[in-house]
């Protein structure tokens, strides 16, 4: 008896052993957002390791945190625009010190302060990007694809992509039909939904941990892909091309934030601040293909990545690009229950 | 009570461990999932008072309907081969040498031990459009061009199949290890056929072993969201993914603890029909 | 016809090992891509050992199932006991919720559990994982021993006590040797179910305790991994010494 008794408290008592011992920054970010580099050089300088987790999806990094609340020891997240709002009006998140934070100013103006967080109380930003559609133009025939609506097109059956967020996909049936991205109308939200059952015979997968992974499978020839995905796939697929659509990009801004509860604050300042670096900023666009909004780290890019217009749209570009904002739990239900019926299968 | 514990404290600590960890570990949350299935979805809290009954009721929405519907027929479709595959299988393997039986039973667990995530993943390896069976089939001049067999719903139920294809062929096999040989000459010395002693006797006396290879193939194949997931691309969703998806991203606890219940309460109709069953030979055999 | 049976056997053992198999192969292929061989390399080993995090986790899980085997074999070897040699109230429904648990869902346990953690504000990682992982392991247990001990002669112990044992010594010199092998087969099945889950662990983990499960998951569907298939061999490769290594022991105390 008493061995076992030994035994339990053994297995109960070496339950903290795994990493206290050091200073650990748990990094809540999307898969494949921050270059390994970077976080082995924040470590190397300030001893703190980082631990970093992903998600695939606002809904589910919102989830878990809200879930978890007192339990999560998530130190500093990256939601995408409107999110930072509803996890803020939620008192999801904790103020940042601006004074720990260095390089605030140097953040494009046209990205700070904007409705989501007057003044960035609660968030900085990160990176910037657009869904728009990828083409495999090695295998594409006919006609160069301009607009959402192409991807309908009857000789792209079973070989398109879209990303796994109910939001992004809706917004792009929106748009074709005309209507604004961020619809609340559940008769809008209805008939995009039958434009979608449409499409679904021509959708190979969904897929929001890496999209361009299907086009270098080979599984996907064209569909939504995010401008920094297009941008990496590039380097292993030549034919790999980012289209602005005709109806407009999905445009987001991440940003970082730091949940109540986390147990390591000063460190998430004090990566934030080790982020906005102008170098760091640069390493980190160069290597994900997305844009940062510190403007000195533009200079510094290489012109490649900075005459890219797939990382770096033009004002053309950008034309009827729509930011995605926060549309309230009604209509969010009526876009759950629609998306859950559209990837049932038939 | 107290006298007890004094007279047989090894007695009594056991009873109370074992009661606590139950108690604790099985019955309260389950007790938890119950009761948020009966209260108001809540977008900040979860869920909230009044209790009702409408997460039942949006169940029967012709949209989840569908969507369940679906989930089902490719977790019957997964059975169905199981079933195919695996029974003549357990037949086979109940007619080798005792010795080298259990050698065979073995081979059927240790798949288990690599994850199983681990072996969806290399499912994937072989399914892919540039993948192994096509390169395969290919090069054998089979196909011109590769098929697509990946994120297909094919693809799912053969990654089902492949997961859970042990779990059906163990109780048949234990169903046909009991099936004594001398039945078996008595129904061919009462002059019945190969087949008539097929029908007759082996399918009823093993009907028990397919029930439960039934149950335990079935109710899992509606709930392993992850393969779906690699395999489908995320389509072709099992009631798994919807139960998932309404915890950690939809945040509809109370349809999602509904959907948990049916689901269960799904199971407990097969293992009712299964005793039932079972009761109904008995008698028979008696 | 026997040959018929034996092709169709040897069929369907190839169909559950080519997965393995290619896994094997491929965890020593050089080439990137993962799809055509491209030369006996050892690079996925490496870059497995060098990933800090990855290897965390192995260590994490195989401590993880290594403890939730003990701990369910334990309590699942004394609840085995209890149901077999006492009477008392409530019997029926401890079996009952034995039952429930091996027959529910996965995905249900795991939400129930995640529910009742929150309620009581456990925090997630190496304790909500063990106690979920050791609760889905004990009706395993619980009905490996029970088996066990139904061919088993009452009058052993009544005999022992006969002779002033106490209760406790009557488990530990008379039961616990006969129910030995029970043990170590509900040990290994514990310990295999542990390795094996993804449902309930993707719920009950938090970010403090990462295990293998959900590592696996993110780097799957971000793409190809090669490193996962070396990782697959390893676990292989470590379950099947483990498995020889009880087989000795069992073999020796055996004799």
């Amino acid at each position: 008896m008493k061995k076992i008794a030994l035994a339990g408290l053994l297995a109960l008592g070496l339950t903290g052993c795994s990493s206290e011992d050091s200073q650990v920054l748990n990094l809540y970010n999307w898969s494949e957002y921050m270059p390994q580099e970077v976080l082995t050089r924040f470590q190397e300088e300030t001893g703190i390791e980082v631990v970093y987790t992903t998600y695939d999806s606002n809904e589910a990094m919102y989830a878990r945190l809200k879930l978890l609340d007192e339990s999560a020891a998530y130190d500093l997240a990256v939601p995408s625009t409107y999110y930072v709002s509803k996890m803020r009006n939620e008192g999801l998140l904790m103020p940042i010190d601006q004074s720990k934070i260095s390089g605030f100013d140097q953040l494009d103006p046209e990205l700070t302060s904007l409705d989501i967080d007057p003044d960035n109380q609660y968030s900085v930003p990160f990176l910037w990007g657009t869904t728009g559609i990828g083409v495999d133009t090695a295998d594409i025939e006919g006609d160069p694809v301009t607009a959402w609506k192409d991807l309908w097109d009857e000789r792209f059956e079973g070989r398109v992509n879209l990303t796994n967020d109910m939001r992004e996909v809706f917004h792009m049936s929106l748009r074709v039909l005309g209507y604004p991205g961020n619809s609340t109308d559940p008769q809008q939200i209805e008939e995009a939904y039958e434009k979608l059952t449409e499409l679904m015979p021509s959708v190979r997968t969904f897929n929001s941990d890496a999209p361009r992974m299907p086009f270098l499978e080979g599984e996907a020839d064209v569909g939504m892909i995010w401008n920094g995905e297009a941008v990496m796939g590039k380097d292993s697929m030549e034919s790999l091309e980012y289209v602005y659509p005709e109806e407009g990009v999905i445009a987001w801004l991440d940003s970082f934030v730091i949940p109540k509860n986390a147990k390591n604050p000063d460190a998430a300042h004090q990566f934030i601040s080790f982020i906005l670096q102008p170098e760091i900023a640069a390493l980190i666009s160069e290597d994900i293909g997305y844009a940062t909004p510190v403007l000195p780290a533009r200079e510094l890019l290489g012109e490649d990545v900075a005459d890219d217009r797939a990382s770096y749209p033009t004002r053309d570009d950008m034309v009827n690009a729509e930011f995605q904002t926060d549309i309230g739990d009604d209509a969010l239900q009526v876009y759950a229950k629609y998306w859950e019926k559209l990837k049932s299968g038939r | 009570m107290l006298q007890s514990i004094k007279q047989q404290p090894f007695r009594a600590a056991v009873l109370m461990l074992v009661w606590g960890w139950l108690l604790f570990l099985v019955l309260a949350p389950n007790m938890l999932v119950v009761g948020a299935s009966v209260m108001t979805r809540d977008p900040s809290t979860f869920i909230s008072l009044p209790l009702n009954l409408d997460a039942y009721r949006q169940l029967f929405n012709p949209l989840y309907l569908d969507v369940f519907l679906h989930s089902l027929y490719m977790a019957a479709m997964t059975t169905l081969v199981c079933l195919l595959i695996g029974y003549p299988f357990a037949w086979a393997l109940s007619h080798v040498g005792k010795r080298r039986q259990t050698l065979l039973i073995f081979l059927l667990i240790v798949p288990f031990w690599t994850n199983s995530l681990v072996r969806t993943y290399a499912l994937k390896l072989i399914l892919a459009t540039n993948g192994l069976l096509n390169s395969a089939l290919m090069s054998l001049g089979v196909i011109d061009e590769p098929a697509r067999l990946l994120y297909t719903e094919g693809a799912v139920i053969i990654g089902l199949v492949y997961l859970l294809l042990p779990f059906m062929i163990l109780p048949l096999y234990s169903v046909f290890e009991d099936l004594r040989q001398d039945v078996l000459l008595a129904s061919h010395d009462l002059g019945a056929g190969r087949l008539a002693t097929f029908k007759n006797v082996i399918v009823p006396l093993t009907l028990p072993g397919v029930l439960a290879g039934v149950m335990l193939v079935l109710l899992p194949a509606m709930g392993l969201f992850f393969v779906p997931d690699i395999l489908g691309g995320s389509r072709n969703l099992l009631v798994g993914n919807v139960i998932k998806n309404q915890f950690l991203d939809a945040r509809n606890w109370p349809f999602g603890a509904a959907a948990s219940i049916v689901l269960t309460l799904t199971m407990a109709l097969l293992i009712f029909a299964h005793r039932l069953s079972k009761r109904h030979l008995g008698e028979e055999g008696a | 016809m026997r040959w018929l049976s034996r092709s169709y056997l040897a069929l369907v053992y190839l169909l559950l090992y080519v997965p393995i198999l290619v896994l094997v192969v491929f965890s020593f292929n050089d080439s990137r891509t993962g799809y055509n061989w491209g030369g006996f390399s050892l690079r996925w080993y490496e870059s497995l050992f060098s990933n800090h995090a990855m290897v965390q986790a192995m260590w994490n899980s195989l401590w993880l199932a290594l403890t939730a085997a003990t701990v369910s074999t334990i309590i699942g070897a004394l609840t085995a006991l209890a149901l077999h040699r006492y009477r008392f109230r409530g019997k029926k429904v401890l079996n009952g919720m034995l039952f429930v648990v091996m027959m529910s869902p996965e995905i249900v346990l795991a939400i129930s559990l995640l529910g009742l953690f929150m309620l009581v504000g456990l925090k997630l990682g190496y304790v909500s994982l063990l106690l979920a992982h050791v609760t889905f392991c004990l009706p395993f247990v619980v009905i490996t021993v029970m088996a066990r001990l139904s061919g088993f002669d009452e009058r052993l112990p009544e005999a022992a006590r006969d002779l002033g044992a106490s209760e406790f010594t009557v488990t530990r010199t008379v039961l616990i040797p006969v129910i030995m092998p029970a043990l170590m087969a509900g040990w290994l099945l514990g310990f295999t179910l542990s390795m094996d889950d993804v449902v309930v662990s993707t719920f009950v983990s938090g970010p403090g305790y990462e295990i293998l499960p959900l590592r696996i998951y993110s780097m799957v569907r971000v793409g190809l991994k090669p490193e996962v298939n070396a990782l697959g061999s390893l676990l292989l490769v470590f379950s099947l010494v483990m498995l020889m290594l009880s087989q000795w022991i069992l073999s020796r105390s055996k004799q």
